[in-house]
């Protein structure tokens, strides 16, 4: 077809299982299957986008009627779309200590339910853990000839547990996901961790309001990175004009301490061996000591923004890929754990995260902790729980002065444009001045 | 409406199930959506969908095992693996999948004019962006959507249900300078959606929240909008109306039956025959004959929501709340209309800070309640007028303690996804500058 300038299709097929032990009842376990395509063609203006279900591969007559069918709707579109030359290639994907796929369900559900178990203690009362794991094979192929072809496997499971006392409910939650196998033996302790932090949190208060002086652990921090910075540069909301960085390569934002970066083919739970346009995946340093260097792209926003690195491009099974990230994480620095709460001498430490969000046009971001703990004099003294931080992309960076010495990554979900992917964030610990903390407490 | 499209598969697989358990279930979706996506103000993107699915359960001395596919050819598979599930599950008490009944007579949510077509969905973002015209604003991106689904719902009862719906979205983002403006539709018949006032609000809030004013910390009287309202509410407060929450112990609302969870003005009911929101259905996602369910009324707790599994267990009755997410998705409790009603009055008066959006209200504690958001195009608002902006504070509460403080209703409500609100009137809330 002569008006096709290209095409991909990005076909995956594969098995979800799952395992749902709430209160020692198993609610569910057991397997689902998933056949899912997507065509995109680009033919005289934008983008003509086909979504199948239960894709059957085809060639010949069948498949050009597929491509006919999705010039038609490129045809009701107006933008000309240009692609970027992108270097292709696919990396290995990392090798499994052991296959989950090979773990009977049996196995599974009794190594879940006794990490579910553990979380079960006096005070507590209610246990849940629930077990997933997707394995996906993911065929791409496009109209310059490019073809990969991989297997993937993600798999782990989170255990919740509810504390209560007079009226009032707490939770402690653990989660363990990874691309490394099979991850339920050995975990009972999870559990116990889930239980005693439910506890504790009956006794935490709620932390009063304001500009505080922070630190935060490296899984927040590293939500940090990827509600404040991460989802700004990327290179589609450059393109459309709804992020606060468009226009600001080069322009200092942060002190030099702060380098943030993203890299799919850093082998943690974001990893893609190549990304959802057939592209090779590499790292992109977003902020280099304080900078805005390279924004995250794909093929088209390449060409529409430049300043930055494609390969950035990621999809749900059966979705039309858009520029997202990985693996986000701010770089460590030099400072020990010690150095970084006596700096803070009197403020707030926040631990872990119940997510986030932000409005990249308007530069403001808020995201939560799952709870903190004061700092008084450098140590660390009351508990509180519910304790949010919101700042200005433009302005909060340059808060951030002193950057742990040893990075850790936490694996995630990130949510855009209605679609779901795996992710991990991670930071060292950081200390941040002038945190706008919330919370409700009046002292 | 109750008819039966003959599925002969689906027919073959209850057989074939019915040899090796007690009970089989298929619900079975099939559909087609398009969507045409705005860059800027161009279009830049279309999409068209072809969606099939299935879910199998099967229940086997009170065993209940599950799987689902898109492939209707794997249904042996998919058969295979959900009467493997079974084994592992723990048993429970079982009294039995719906057995056919008379239907209520229901409201449709089928627009037969509604054309799923890409040219459909480009009208809808040209008329989007005549409204957006009206404001000084840079239109960033915007969608129109349009989808047809047939769902059915069979069992070894004998049941055999068989609905359609249509639905239309639409939404558009504008900025100016660093204010973002957004907006919203979406119902089950485009004579229902007004793509020209959705352009027109996107570029207005994009507009009118710049050159925002800063906020004292402090405690203010709040007017939620239904989208800032719905953002709390439906992450928190309807959850905790789930049946398999409570007797879990993870609802704070558990021991509140029969006693005060809001203000005396405040009724909270699931209205699936109710005309107007997409959610109307006379069927739940089990089969159980749908009805009206008043959760609380006139500021008191009534009753929680039970699907089939969760009701058997605990020997109470479902409420017909079985809901599933998508054509593949399983039984869950959930509803149909929510809406939040009561004594509706003039809410825009007295002075008050309006907020129209949070940001972060995902990250509010599900089980608690406790929140601290950001707010998204807040402004004074005096004698129904906005005054000025407010540039960026944050909101913190509870969101149960909230509603004992509700002091007025807004006359009109919106539709959000399947909530149906007013905005809400709070006073005192505890708001914390910068």
């Amino acid at each position: 077809m002569s008006c096709i300038s290209y095409y991909d299709l990005r076909h995956v097929t594969g098995e979800t299982t799952h395992i749902d032990i709430d209160n020692s009842v198993v609610e569910s376990a057991g397997s689902s299957f998933v056949n899912v395509a997507v065509l995109r063609v680009l033919s005289g203006h934008g983008w003509g986008v086909l979504q199948i279900d239960n894709y059957t591969p085809c060639t010949g007559r069948k498949f050009e009627e597929l491509l006919e069918q999705a010039c038609r709707l490129a045809n009701i579109t107006e933008e000309k779309v240009i692609l970027g030359d992108v270097p292709h290639g696919i990396l290995p994907v990392p090798p499994v200590k052991e296959d989950p796929y090979e773990v009977p369900l049996e196995e599974k559900s009794a190594l879940l339910a006794a990490i579910e178990k553990g979380a079960r203690s006096p005070g507590i009362v209610n246990t849940r853990a629930n077990y997933i794991e997707r394995v996906e094979h993911v065929n791409f192929s496009d109209s310059s000839g490019n073809e990969y072809t991989y297997r993937m496997t993600r798999s782990g499971f989170n255990v919740l547990a509810v504390a209560s006392r007079n009226g009032d409910l707490q939770m402690g939650y653990e989660r363990e996901h990874s691309i490394h196998g099979f991850n339920l033996r050995h975990q009972e302790d999870i559990g116990k961790n889930a239980a005693e932090t439910a506890i504790a949190l009956l006794d935490a208060g709620a932390p009063k309001g304001g500009k505080l002086r922070a630190v935060l652990d490296p899984e927040l921090a590293g939500v940090f990175a990827h509600e404040a910075v991460g989802h700004a540069s990327e290179g589609d909301l450059i393109h459309e004009g709804s992020s606060v960085l468009k226009g600001r390569t080069g322009e200092k934002i942060g002190n030099e301490i702060l380098s943030i970066v993203d890299d799919p083919g850093l082998c943690e739970f974001g990893f893609d061996p190549v990304d959802a346009e057939g592209v090779a995946v590499t790292r992109t340093e977003i902020i280099r000591k304080g900078v805005i260097h390279a924004f995250l792209h794909n093929r088209e926003s390449l060409a529409a923004v430049g300043n930055g690195i494609a390969g950035h491009a990621r999809a749900m099974p059966g979705e039309p890929p858009l520029v997202r990230m990985s693996n986000t994480f701010i770089e460590a620095g030099d400072a020990t754990e010690e150095e970084i709460f006596a700096e803070c001498k009197n403020g707030i430490f926040l631990k872990g995260s119940r997510g986030g969000q932000v409005d990249p046009g308007r530069g403001i971001f808020q995201f939560n902790a799952e709870y903190g703990y004061l700092i008084e004099n450098g140590e660390c003294t009351r508990m509180v729980r519910d304790v949010s931080l919101s700042g200005e992309i433009l302005t909060t960076l340059h808060g951030i002065v002193l950057c742990g010495n040893r990075r850790v990554m936490s694996p995630g979900y990130c949510g855009k444009g209605g679609q779901s992917v795996p992710v991990s964030d991670g930071a060292p610990h950081v200390l941040l001045n002038d945190a706008v903390v919330g919370g409700s407490g009046l002292d | 409406m109750r008819w039966w499209v003959a599925v002969d598969w689906i027919d073959e697989l209850i057989r074939e199930g019915t040899k090796n358990v007690d009970e089989v279930e298929v619900y079975y979706g099939e559909g087609t959506s398009v969507s045409a996506d705005l860059k800027k103000r161009t279009v830049h993107l279309a999409t068209n969908s072809v969606e099939c699915g299935f879910g199998i359960r099967v229940i086997h001395k009170g065993r209940i095992g599950s799987s689902s596919s898109s492939n209707p050819g794997q249904w042996r598979e998919c058969l295979a693996a959900a009467i493997a599930s079974a084994k592992l599950a723990t048993p429970q008490p079982w009294e039995g999948l719906p057995v056919p009944a008379t239907l209520p007579e229901v409201p449709g949510s089928y627009d037969s004019s509604m054309k799923i077509e890409p040219e459909c969905a480009r009208d809808l973002l040209s008329r989007m962006l005549e409204g957006a015209e009206a404001h000084p604003a840079e239109v960033t991106s915007g969608s129109a959507g349009l989808s047809r689904v047939e769902v059915t719902l069979a069992n070894s009862n004998g049941v055999r249900y068989t609905d359609r719906h249509t639905g239309v979205s639409l939404s558009l983002e504008a900025i100016q300078k660093q204010s973002t403006g957004y907006e919203f539709d979406h119902a089950w018949s485009l004579a229902m959606v007004d793509p020209v006032t959705v352009g027109e609000r996107a570029t207005f809030f994009a507009k009118s929240s710049s050159e925002g004013v800063d906020i004292e910390t402090g405690d203010y009287d709040l007017l939620l909008s239904p989208l800032a309202y719905a953002e709390l509410l439906g992450g928190v407060f309807v959850p905790a109306l789930s049946g398999r929450s409570v007797h879990a112990k993870r609802s704070r609302l558990g021991e509140f039956l029969g006693k005060s969870v809001a203000c005396e003005q405040v009724s909270m009911y699931d209205a699936p025959h109710m005309p107007g929101p997409g959610g109307c259905t006379a069927w739940d996602a089990e089969g159980t004959p749908t009805r009206r369910t008043d959760f609380v009324r006139d500021g008191v707790l009534q009753c929680f929501a039970y699907d089939l599994k969760t009701a058997y267990r605990y020997g109470k009755a479902s409420t017909a709340s079985a809901v599933r997410g998508g054509s593949n998705g399983l039984p869950s409790i959930g509803h149909h209309n929510f809406v939040v009603d009561g004594v509706r009055d003039t809410v825009d008066d007295a002075r008050v800070l309006y907020v129209h959006n949070l940001v972060g209200a995902h990250t509010a504690n599900p089980l608690s309640g406790d929140f601290s958001v950001e707010l998204s195009n807040a402004f004074w608002m005096e004698g129904g007028e906005f005054t000025s902006p407010v540039r960026s504070a944050m909101f913190s509460g509870n969101v149960f303690d909230l509603h004992h403080g509700i002091a007025g209703m807004s006359r009109k409500s919106r539709t959000i996804g399947s909530l149906v609100l007013p905005s809400i009137k709070i006073n005192q809330q505890h708001i914390i500058g910068k």
